[in-house]
């Protein structure tokens, strides 16, 4: 199996998205909780580019001087700008919830909320 | 032209013209002659199956690439001709008592399901329709009691993912589904040992669960008293009678098919065969605990359920011996338990319709308003205690003589105690329904009506001619066995150990009450009072004499056996199913608990873990 080069960005993503990940479990305030989703998700969107980097070329974009052997691997950058529009439409829809979550109960800690559902 | 698919499958036939025609007088009509099919034609192959031991009538049948086969041997025909008397009995008394298509399409299918049990010769068709019985039975209970049929059902099913497994294993040790092939497979490797001890065993206990639960063996019998007495009362009759029988007659094929390689494989103990000595003791208790339990009951057709239980359990003790004699006692019985409690059955189904009363404390004095079914009645009850010269006597004489023979004074002992607890609750019901004061209510209860007593008359006869005539069965079961196993003529049978005449019982016995009748006619002098006249000589009854035979007349009995009745199955297996179930809520509650953030946790810990092990 083919152990990828452990680089400053692949450690720099990873580290993004355990934090996200530790916002999300132990966060009690909705807002924070949705913060740490977008963390996540910024995370997330460094690793795919970080994977598809090779080093010492340039953006893929067929130009003068710039042929396909010269450019970085293209798909991963089509994947992320495909995964940020996702992002941001996900987080303004929870952004939404948690507005109307809000109005109903009168607070956005989640505990409470559970206990002042039904 | 061979009769074996027109036995088999006339019934259901039947069963289903019944159901989709469904009009009162044809219905009962088309479900009279389908349940008479099979009892002509197995008559009229009478003396074909008993010239030809050796050579049984055979149809083979090729269905979805599989070979399947019914034989009609000298067994199977009697397994198979008890069922179809029986089931001529309930469809008559299923005239009077049920009103419906469906308790016929039911009842009748599983009378097919039963009469294929007993003729199958491989195991495709063996469990297809020994399920189809199952399935047809607890459809019966089903329309009447949920709670009940629910207990049957789970037994029902354990029972047959045990006969399941059991077959597969055979299936992958000898590459046989068919009898004769397992037969010979197994008889070779009694000598090789190709088949472990421990899968012998397995196989063994499979095969006892299956069978057990239909025979409704302890401690597997829970589900019978529910199911038994929660159904229409004229289905009971082939329900106890023949159905049950099913289970027995499992466990005889486990001898044919296995019985020398379990013999091989777990040797013996204490001079006894060990896997016949199981059997045995299984069967013992069954006797005692189901004889105990059906003393203490308080409603009729709970005290039948369990002494049918425990008449069961005599057969499995009988089977479990081992030896000749020890077969033809029991297969005596199954004949003389399947005409008297299908009898028994009758005769609770008439009162129940009668009446509409189930327990013992509402009845009194029906003698004088149901004479036919009152004599029935006696006839069972003198069947069943084990009087002769009824059927009941001359099989159990024989299973005792047998349990001697075999050294085991324990297992004889048991089915002493059996059949005087089986005297105790007979008598209770003869004199607690038919004799002494008749509650106001029941003043105007008339005779049970024409089929249901025409369906008596048919379980009646053969409990008189097989106890007075017990060598027309013997001299059956001779051939069947394959030697002179009880010897002797028409009305006697002889044994090494004893010697029983029943013509010579039934004279004395007739004279007997011939004398006494003179006497009461003549010599006492005798007053006629009205029934309602003889309780406690016209006192009114105290709180502290209530102990009457009506209502707790064994509550002596049940306050000695406290102690032990404080242990119940029933009770066991209801915790069991209360503790999964409250297992199953609690793990429920306390992960899907409706918190996303604990939800997050469990995927967060599922990723940890697959990345610890490698996967990611």
């Amino acid at each position: 199996m083919n152990v990828p080069h452990i680089s400053i960005y692949y450690f720099g993503a990873i580290s993004l998205v355990l934090i996200g990940l530790y916002g999300v479990l132990v966060k009690k305030n909705l807002m924070k909780i949705l913060i740490s989703l977008s963390i996540m998700e910024t995370g997330v969107n460094l690793l795919l580019i970080s994977i598809g980097y090779v080093s010492g070329k340039s953006a893929p974009i067929l130009s003068e001087g710039i042929g396909p052997t010269q450019a970085v691997d293209p798909i991963p950058q089509a994947l992320v700008l495909t995964a940020i529009v996702i992002g941001v439409a996900t987080t303004a829809m929870a952004l939404s919830a948690a507005i109307i979550i809000y109005e109903k109960y009168g607070t956005l800690n989640v505990e409470e909320i559970r206990r002042l559902r039904g | 032209m061979n009769e074996i698919p027109i036995i088999l499958f006339t019934p259901l036939l039947a069963g289903v013209l019944a159901w989709l025609i469904n009009l009162r007088g044809v219905r009962e009509l088309i479900g009279v002659i389908g349940a008479a099919t099979p009892l002509a034609l197995l008559a009229k192959l009478y003396p074909s199956v008993v010239d030809n031991p050796n050579n049984p009538i055979t149809y083979q049948l090729s269905a979805g690439g599989f070979q399947v086969t019914f034989k009609l041997g000298t067994l199977n025909w009697y397994f198979a001709a008890i069922a179809s008397l029986v089931g001529l009995a309930m469809a008559f008394g299923m005239i009077s008592t049920s009103k419906s298509g469906y308790d016929w399409l039911f009842a009748l299918m599983s009378y097919t399901g039963v009469l294929g049990v007993f003729l199958s010769w491989d195991f495709i068709s063996f469990f297809l329709l020994w399920e189809l019985m199952t399935f047809a039975s607890f459809m019966m209970v089903l329309k009447r009691n949920r709670h009940e049929s629910l207990k049957y059902f789970v037994l029902s099913v354990i029972g047959a993912y045990s006969m399941l497994l059991a077959i597969a294993l055979i299936y992958a040790k000898t590459g046989a589904l068919d009898f004769d092939a397992i037969r010979q497979a197994l008889y070779m490797d009694a000598m090789l040992g190709a088949i472990g001890r421990g899968e012998t065993a397995l196989i063994f206990v499979l095969f006892l669960t299956a069978f057990g639960v239909k025979a409704g063996a302890w401690p597997l019998h829970v589900w019978a008293p529910g199911a038994y007495s929660e159904t229409d009362q004229s289905y009971t009759t082939f329900f106890s009678g023949a159905l049950s029988k099913a289970g027995t007659y499992g466990i005889l094929l486990l001898y044919i098919l296995m019985g020398a390689k379990l013999y091989y494989a777990l040797g013996t103990f204490h001079g006894h065969i060990t896997f016949a000595y199981i059997i045995a003791w299984i069967g013992a208790i069954t006797v005692v605990v189901a004889s105990f339990l059906a003393v203490l009951q308080e409603d009729i057709r709970k005290l039948f359920a369990y002494s049918s239980v425990g008449q069961v359990g005599y057969i499995l003790l009988a089977f479990g011996l081992g030896t000749g004699l020890g077969f033809a006692g029991g297969l005596f019985h199954v004949l003389s338990h399947a005409v008297f409690k299908g009898l028994f059955w009758l005769v609770t189904a008439a009162i129940i319709l009668q009446t509409g009363k189930t327990e013992f404390k509402d009845f009194g004095g029906l003698a004088e308003k149901m004479p036919y079914t009152l004599a029935m009645a006696l006839i069972a009850v003198l069947s069943l205690a084990g009087i002769p010269p009824m059927a009941g006597f001359a099989s159990k004489w024989l299973i005792y003589e047998a349990a001697i023979q075999a050294h085991m004074p324990l297992v004889a002992g048991a089915i002493f105690l059996g059949s005087a607890l089986a005297f105790a609750y007979v008598v209770r019901f003869l004199y607690a329904v038919w004799f002494g004061q008749r509650p106001s209510d029941l003043e105007d209860v008339k005779e049970a009506p024409l089929p249901l007593l025409i369906a008596m008359t048919i379980l009646a006869i053969p409990n008189v001619v097989f106890g007075i005539a017990p060598g027309l069965v013997t001299n059956y079961l001779n051939k069947a066995l394959g030697g002179n196993v009880v010897s002797g003529n028409y009305y006697k049978l002889v044994t090494q150990t004893g010697t029983y005449n029943a013509l010579l019982v039934a004279i004395a016995l007739v004279m007997g009450i011939a004398i006494a009748g003179l006497v009461y006619l003549y010599g006492a002098k005798t007053r006629k009072i009205p029934v309602t006249n003889t309780y406690q000589s016209g006192n009114p009854v105290t709180k502290e004499f209530n102990l009457s035979i009506r209502k707790n007349f064994y509550l002596p009995l049940a306050e000695a056996l406290a102690f032990w009745l404080k242990y119940s199955f029933d009770r066991f297996y209801e915790r069991v199913a209360q503790l999964s179930e409250d297992f199953a809520d609690a793990l429920r509650e306390g992960f899907y608990n409706g918190n996303v953030q604990a939800y997050s946790w469990y995927l967060a810990i599922i990723l940890l873990i697959l990345a610890l092990w490698g996967v990611l």
